[in-house]
Formats: C-alpha cells, structure tokens, sequence
C-alpha cells in the first residue's frame, strides 16, 4: 500500500512569516493585497490578493510578481555627494550621455560601475546641510522662483502634501509639479473647466450597472489590469464596449464597437457622434436644460461632422460611428472611461471637452451606470494632485492666484506665499536650458527617461547650478545631481494614497529601510527645516490631518478613519458609510451648480509626417513594466518575461520598409535617433507604430515632440513622426558598439 | 411562510434561507462547515470534486455546492454513509498524487492533503494509476510552477482565469485518464497567452500551481505581533 505524500521539507530553508495588509505600489487601481514577510522584515516572500474595493482578491502581474525591486542590491543605502573631478555636470553612463559605442550590459538600468565611482558616501548631516545651504542660497541670491521642485505621484499623500508644503514656504515658489503633467494634466484641465473637479464621477466597478461604455485612449488590460477585469465581466453580462484607440486593445476582443480611428483625429470622431445623437435626438433635453450650460454652442459646432465627413477622416465606417452613438445616447445608461491616447495630444484638453458634452448632453453623469473616469495612472496620481502637486493650485485645486485663497493658505502656513502661478513640468525644463530655473529638488520621479525629448532633458539638467534627487536606485536623472539622498522604497511606507476611484487607502511598512536609507516625508521635513520652513512633524498622520484640514473633499477622514479597507471620498459620515461612490448626483461644484459645455474643433498634429519622416509614433506602457522601468526592470519576475525594447509595425508596413520580425531598426525623428527590434504586430494601423516608454537603451522620448496642450501643457507623447531603416548586421554590430 | 424562502435542517438545526440558496451555504452561515476542494466563495458553483456530498434522504448523496434547499428538507452533512464516500474520494484522488506537493511544502495549504490529515488517512490502498504515465510537470512560466501529476482536475484554475480574470487561457484537455488543464491549445504555460496575473495560482487547491518564488522555502506562520 502507498503511503500518503509526506513534504520534502528538509531541503527547504524554513522562514517564519506574518503579513502585512497593505496595497500594490504600482498602477491607478489600487489594488489591495498582503505582503508575507520574514520577522525582521528584511524579505517579501510572496503577495496574496485582499478583499479590496477596487480588486476583490485580484491582482495581477506587477502586483503579484513585481515586489522584488525594492529589496534589490542596488538600493541606495548612503546619501552621496558629487565629487570635485566630476565637475563640470555631465551625464555619467553611455545611454544617458547619448553615446553609441560605450558598453551595454542586458537590463538596460543604469551602470553602477560607470557612475558611482563620481560620487562619495556623506553623512546625513553634512548631506541635508549641503542642501538646505544650496537652494536657501540659490533663493536668497536669485528669488525662490529660480528653484522648482519634482514630487512624485508614486509617494504618499502625506508626501506630496509636504513637498508642496516645502516649495510653496520653503522655496518661496509655485514651481512644483509632477507626473501629473505627462498624464492626465489636459483631462484634469477640461474637468475644472466644464465640472469643477478633477477625480472621477464614479468607480470603475459600476460598470456593471452600464448599458453601454466608452473606452477612448486606454488600454486597461495592460495599465489598468485589474480593472480590465471587471470590464471585461460586465462586458460578458451584456454592457456594450465602444472602443476607441488607434491601437487595437486586447479589450477590443468584448467589444460591441471597435473604432480605430486615424492618429489624432478623436475631436472628429466625438463631433461626429455627438452630431448623431443630436440629428437622431437621443439627447436628454431635461438634464442639459437644468445641470448644463453652453449647449447652443455644441449644437453649432457639430453640424458640420456628419457622419460620412468624420467616418472618412477618421477611417472608420460611418455605420459603426453611428451605432457607437446609438449605443451612447440618452436611453441608456454610459460610462465614459478615457487615458494617456485622449489626453497625450496637443489637443488634450480638446479631447477631455468632448467626452465630457458626450456624458452631458446624453444626461449619462450622477447615477448609477453612467460617469466620467479618466483611468488614472499611477497609484497615487489623484491624491498627488489633490495634496496640490500642482503649480496653479493648492491643495484641492485652491488656484494660488486668488488673493483670498492665497491669505487662507499665508495663515494657515504662517507666512508670506508668491501669488504668482507656478511652471509646469516641461516648461521648468526649458527654464533649467535658458538658466531662469538654476536650482531643482526631484524626489521619485525620472524625467530623464520619462520627459519629451531627452537631448533636451540632457542639457537643461547639465545646466542646473544645483540638483538634488531623492529616490531608491541610481536613477538617469541622478546621474546629473550634486547630491543624491537615499529614501524610502513603497513596502517602507506608512501612508495613504488615493485610486483612481477617489478611494483613499492606507499603505503599510512591509520591509524595513535598508541601510542608511530614511523615510521620504522625514527627509522633505529635514530640508524644510534647513530653508526656514516650519515643518515639524511627529507622525504620518498628524501630517494627513494637517492636509485634510485645507481641503473640503478629504473632510473626516483620518488615518483611524481609514482602518483596513479605506474610504472613497467624499465621505460625510465615515462611521456609516464607504463615502461616495457617485458624485454630483444634484449639482456640479461650479458656480451657478450647472456643468459647462466646451465645443472643440479637430485640428490639425502639431507636427506632421512628410516623406522624410512619414510615420507617426505612439508611445505607451506594457503589462510587465512601469513607466521608467527604475523598478520594474529590477524585479526578476518582470523582467525575465519582458527584457527587451521593441517597435511595434504594421506587416504591410514592414514589406514597404524591408523590416522582418525581430530585425534591428532605427527609429528617427526630427529630435533624436534609437535602435530597437522590430516587433510586427497587426494591433498597430497601418502608418503608425509604438514603442513602450520604459527602455532606456532605446528611449522612446528621444524621439518625442516636447509641443504641449495650451490649457493641460501636457506633452504631445502620442503624435510624433518618424521614419524607420532596417539595420544591417554590420551596422547593428557598429551600433551596439559589441 | 414566505413564497421566497425554505424551511430545511441541517445536522439537526432548523434554518430558513432564500429560495435558491445552496446547501453549502445554507450550512455556511449555520456554522457547518462542508469539506469542499473545488468550490471557492469567489466562484461559481461547478459540483466537480463531489467531496462536499450531503446525505438528504435521497437515492444518491448530492453535491451541496450546486444543490439547492428544498423546502422540509433534512440534511445531514456528516453521516456516517457520507463519511465513507469522501474516504473513498480521497483515497483515489490520493493514488496518483505526487510524492511532494510544493504547495505543501512551501506554505502547507495543500487542501486535498489537509483534508486527507482530517479523515486520518494515512495510506492509500489503490494502485497508482499513474505509474508508467506521469502528467509530466511544466516550467515554462517563469513565475507559476505547473505540477501536472497534482492536478485534481477540480476547474478553479479554470474559472480563476476565465470567470474572475477573462483572460480565457486556460482549459481542459484530453479524455479519460490523460484529462488535463491545458494553457490555449495546450501549449506549455510560459509559450502561451498568458498573462501571469497568478490568479490559477492562487486559487489551485493542491500542488498542481505554485509560486516559483517559494521553490526553496518553507514558511512557518509566526505568532501574532
């Protein structure tokens, strides 16, 4: 008789463990889940899915596998600083100098050997002195409005709160922004403008109770996978996806409607539907009579996109663009969800406009089934902003131009604030090129690799008198920083962060800080102090009660409040309630209560293709990595099922350019030139490609036009031309420089 | 009585529930626990495992997962004829069970080995059917380790990735004994369309579907801090 299977443990290293509730650092979702680590919380052992509101137990693969890179041996353990023969700034390793023939090791993150041996270990105090000493000089000296800061939507919003806190009180200066500018800037924009608010009107989950979604720009089974889920399951139960995008999504496989329209022609395509479902009268005349302005105008400027007009513009058939409005219109229940391929354009804000009359004229907003959700991107992209990352605004979009707001804020911080508007991301690049901005403090964020343009990134961080970067690895953008502190990874952080359904959740320390590492918000606290600031703090909490004091929106929420599972915001009764899941279900935050509608026109790419350059190029994210890859490319799981840059290129395109699958390629544009393979993929339309963002080696914003949304001043990342060649084997040896 | 529910015992306590409402969870919410290996609350009800068969007077034991209560019904979830029967189960599903179960060895919650611990089963008395054709084991994916041979064919690797994630990859395939799941057209899992979200993983009551991380581990839970 056999005996039963008894386990092998002996061969096995035995581990205790605990878990830790907490939440995925990675994407907008934000997902629940639990971290198993060792007792001294040196090691994650593996993820387990929570029960949380936006995920029920699912998770997907960064969030499942991608946890490593926060106990990689590359963490930054030491502050350091810059030393003397490395001065004059230059970049450091041969991908971020812009170099072909220096050596390339396979993982594409940056050399360490090449450039750590520029900088040395320092203490703490001598660190943080140099610091505080720099940019207080560089304030003192030039004006505040000579520094500008970089936080980061990956932090906490205690985190965010403070740096603001710090630039606005410290810097003496409205320059602080972050990824916010290269993501949903426009659609926020559009939002204040025509809603009054910048979050969504209602959780990605109450999809199940829409007859009909839109789905424009995004690609939620690759950025938003968890939330794919629930899209693609309600899409079973009978919800009729429109699918817009010029790239066909996996998502397109549920599709009622799938629309891939020509690159940059999505004003064309929602004149057109909006023109069908004012002609076919499915409009809700009672909601755009009480809750909307500015119709007659929408009405006018529609006319002319008939469907036959916008069908041939935009390459799609005029039936389908007519059923797509037939399945929108006013006796059905629709959601409208939107991301980086509506608002990337320089016409983002345009885009965002449409959309929104789209829900409004179709009286699809404040009930259950129908809403407004521009997918946001990272995990903490909403509550950044609301903390007030943002150079026009204070926290909870208070604009620092109103001299009411800005005498609220001088007495609640104690001291005299600029009542000038801040610059954005891109242009606080310009201003380091032109030497108007000479001193920057980043703290997580990479804009070397995730900036337009990176020969112009280059040269306005070589041209910095003073740069400070806080983060966890040598970053690209380290490269070129006098002093470089060491902080705390996401699995270090007490802290709360907001999804991209305004639900505002608690994350938990995991892991220990390794080394000589120390906590983000102590350290954006510890240079406050050095500039004069008053930023004395006890606790993560205390600073999140200080936040929600100044914000109407974030109003009984604590971190006791918060518990396990977290609120949606609003939330008026946190004893009873989860907060709001639908917002605006009487009235907007608008003066006079009514949304205001903004007809737009289509116009024309801010660069276009010719016959030098006659393809366009989208730039994107992929299920395996996170935007610079700083993380994702050190996680061992991730980057063995994804370990290299490619560019996606119609086959028949392919036969034209002499590409085969798996060839070496240039790829170029008015502004730079990288080499990659060629993936040929029939996803992408004829005429375009994509390259995803996160591989250095092969960068994909060398090639991109930096030309920005006038209202967003978001960059126009998913419209720029390029030419592709074939390389030869000889030519790819060269380049490779192997 | 109300037209929408029941009116049933289990194990001797009296209990109405909705009409509709499974046994299985009729017995739940009552404190009865009813051994299942196929059944998850986050899925679908699919009946394949059968160990979860109540005794309700009838001709043959029913599956309380998929069985609705009926109105009067008397269910005894631990009779001593229900008892035998999962035995019985257990000792088939044990004959061809691998000598080690990572998930056993790795975070001892291997639920088919658990359960056989519960019913003192110590040794198997069938012959192992698999002797002379192993189902094989699958280390293509670089994250999830495919133990074929562990498989019980109990499908919640199936819904995990069809019903909770869609990503429809995976299946059955095969008849009679060579039954398995089966990546798209059966492929190996790492050549596939999968997407690694892990969910088969996490759901896989047995040592079919590991986490590779855990290969040379072995965690022992620490007491509450």
């Amino acid at each position: 008789m056999r005996k039963i299977p008894g386990s092998t443990a002996e061969t096995r290293k035995a581990v205790g463990f605990k878990g830790v509730d907490s939440l995925c650092p990675y994407c907008g979702v934000g997902c629940a889940l639990t971290y198993r680590v060792d007792g001294e919380q040196t090691q994650i052992l593996d993820v387990t899915g929570r029960d949380g509101a936006a995920n029920s137990g699912r998770l997907c693969v960064k969030g499942r596998y991608g946890y490593d890179y926060a106990m990689h041996a590359q963490r930054l353990t030491k502050p350091l600083i810059r030393r003397e023969e490395s001065y004059p700034k230059t970049a450091l390793s041969a991908d971020v100098k812009g170099e072909r023939g220096g050596k390339r090791k396979a993982g594409g993150i940056v050399d360490y050997d090449d450039v750590m041996p520029h900088f040395r270990e320092a203490t703490w105090e001598e660190a943080l002195e140099l610091v505080g000493r720099k940019l207080a000089g560089i304030r003192d000296t030039h004006g505040g409005d000579a520094l500008a800061g970089f936080g980061s939507a990956k932090g906490s919003n205690e985190e965010a709160y403070l740096f603001q806190k710090l630039v606005r009180t410290g810097f003496r200066t409205n320059n602080v922004d972050h990824c916010t500018r290269l993501c949903h800037a426009s659609s926020v924009a559009a939002l204040l403008e025509g809603v009054g608010s910048g979050a969504v009107t209602n959780v990605v989950r109450d999809i199940e109770n829409a007859d009909t979604a839109l789905l424009a720009g995004c690609n939620p089974t690759d950025n938003h996978p968890v939330a794919a889920t629930f899209i693609k399951e309600a899409a079973e139960k009978g919800t009729k996806l429109v699918i817009v995008n010029t790239r066909r999504p996996r998502l397109a496989d549920h599709a009622a409607i799938y629309l891939q329209i020509h690159p940059g022609t999505d004003v064309a395509l929602f004149n057109g539907i909006m023109h069908v479902l004012i002609k076919e009268d499915l409009l809700d005349h009672d909601f755009i009579e009480q809750r909307t302005e500015g119709f007659d105008e929408i009405r006018e400027t529609v006319e002319e996109y008939t469907p036959e007009v916008v069908a041939n513009l935009c390459g799609v058939d005029k039936d389908a663009l007519i059923e797509a409005a037939r399945l929108l219109g006013a006796d059905h229940r629709s959601m409208f969800f939107w991301g980086m391929g509506i608002s990337q354009h320089t016409h983002g804000t345009d885009n965002s406009r449409c959309i929104i009359a789209m829900a409004m004229i179709t009286g699809n907003v404040g009930k259950p089934g129908t809403g407004l959700h521009p997918l946001r991107g990272q995990n903490n992209v909403q509550g950044a902003s609301d903390a007030g990352l943002i150079p026009m605004v204070y926290p909870d979009y208070q604009p620092v131009d109103d001299p009411e707001i800005q005498k609220k804020f001088e007495a609640y911080w104690n001291t005299e604030l600029s009542p000038n508007p801040g610059l954005t991301v891109t242009e606080i690049m310009s201003g380091a090129l032109d030497g108007s901005i000479k001193g920057m403090y980043v703290q997580g964020e990479n804009p070397f690799v995730s900036d337009p343009d990176t020969n112009k990134v280059r040269k306005g961080l070589m041209a910095l008198d003073f740069l400070v970067v806080q983060d966890i690895f040598m970053t690209e953008t380290a490269e070129f920083a006098d002093v470089i502190l060491p902080g705390s990874s996401f699995m270090e952080k007490l802290g709360t962060y907001t999804n991209t359904d305004r639900r505002v959740q608690i994350g938990r320390p995991a892991l220990a800080l390794p080394g000589d590492a120390r906590q983000d918000w102590e350290l954006i606290c510890e240079i406050g102090k050095r500039m004069g600031a008053d930023m004395a703090y006890h606790s993560v909490s205390e600073v999140f009660d200080e936040f929600v004091a100044c914000t109407t929106e974030y109003q009984n929420l604590s971190h006791e409040v918060l518990g396990r599972d977290g609120k949606w915001y609003p939330c008026h009764d946190p004893a009873n309630s989860e907060g709001e899941r639908i917002v605006f279900s009487e009235s907007f935050p608008r003066p006079n209560g009514k949304a205001r509608l903004v007809a737009a026109r289509q116009s024309p790419p801010h660069e276009k293709t010719d016959a030098e350059y006659p393809l366009v190029l989208n730039t994107g994210r992929m299920l395996e990595h996170w935007h610079t890859g700083s993380m994702t490319r050190r996680s061992t799981a991730l980057h063995t099922i994804s370990p290299e840059a490619f560019v996606e290129i119609n086959p028949n395109d392919a036969v034209s350019l002499h590409v085969t699958d798996g060839q070496m390629v240039e790829v170029r544009s008015r502004r730079g030139t990288i080499q990659l393979k060629a993936q040929l993929m029939d996803r992408v339309a004829e005429g375009s490609v994509f390259i995803p963002m996160h591989f250095r080696e092969a960068c994909a914003n060398v090639l991109t036009d930096p030309a920005v949304d006038p209202q967003g001043k978001i960059p126009s990342f998913k419209y720029s031309a390029v030419s592709i060649v074939p390389l030869s084997d000889e030519a790819r040896r060269a380049g490779s420089g192997s | 009585m109300s037209n929408d529910t029941v009116k049933l015992t289990i194990d001797g306590q009296a209990t109405e529930v909705p009409a509709g409402t499974s046994i299985w969870d009729a017995a739940r919410e009552l404190g009865i626990d009813i051994p299942v290996l196929c059944h998850s609350t986050r899925m679908r009800p699919v009946g394949v495992c059968r160990m979860c068969v109540v005794d309700t007077g009838a001709r043959n034991l029913q599956a309380s997962c998929v069985r609705p209560c009926e109105d009067g019904m008397e269910v005894d979830t631990r009779s001593e004829k229900v008892e035998k029967h999962r035995r019985m189960l257990l000792e088939m599903l044990l004959a061809d069970y691998p000598e080690d179960s990572a998930r056993d060895a790795a975070t001892g919650d291997d639920e088919l080995l658990n359960m056989a611990r519960d019913y003192g089963i110590t040794e198997v008395r069938l012959r192992d059917g698999a002797s002379g054709r192993p189902q094989g084991v699958d280390l293509s994916s670089p994250v999830i380790a495919v133990d074929h041979q562990a498989c019980i064919l109990c499908d919640r690797c199936v819904r995990g990735c069809n019903e909770l994630q869609h990503n429809d990859v995976i299946t059955r395939s095969g008849k009679g004994y060579g039954t398995r799941i089966a990546f798209d057209l059966n492929t190996p899992m790492g050549e596939s369309t999968c997407v690694s979200c892990g969910e088969c993983m996490a759901v896989c009551p047995t040592g079919a579907l590991t986490n590779r991380a855990l290969a040379d581990l072995k965690l022992e839970p620490l007491g509450s801090d």
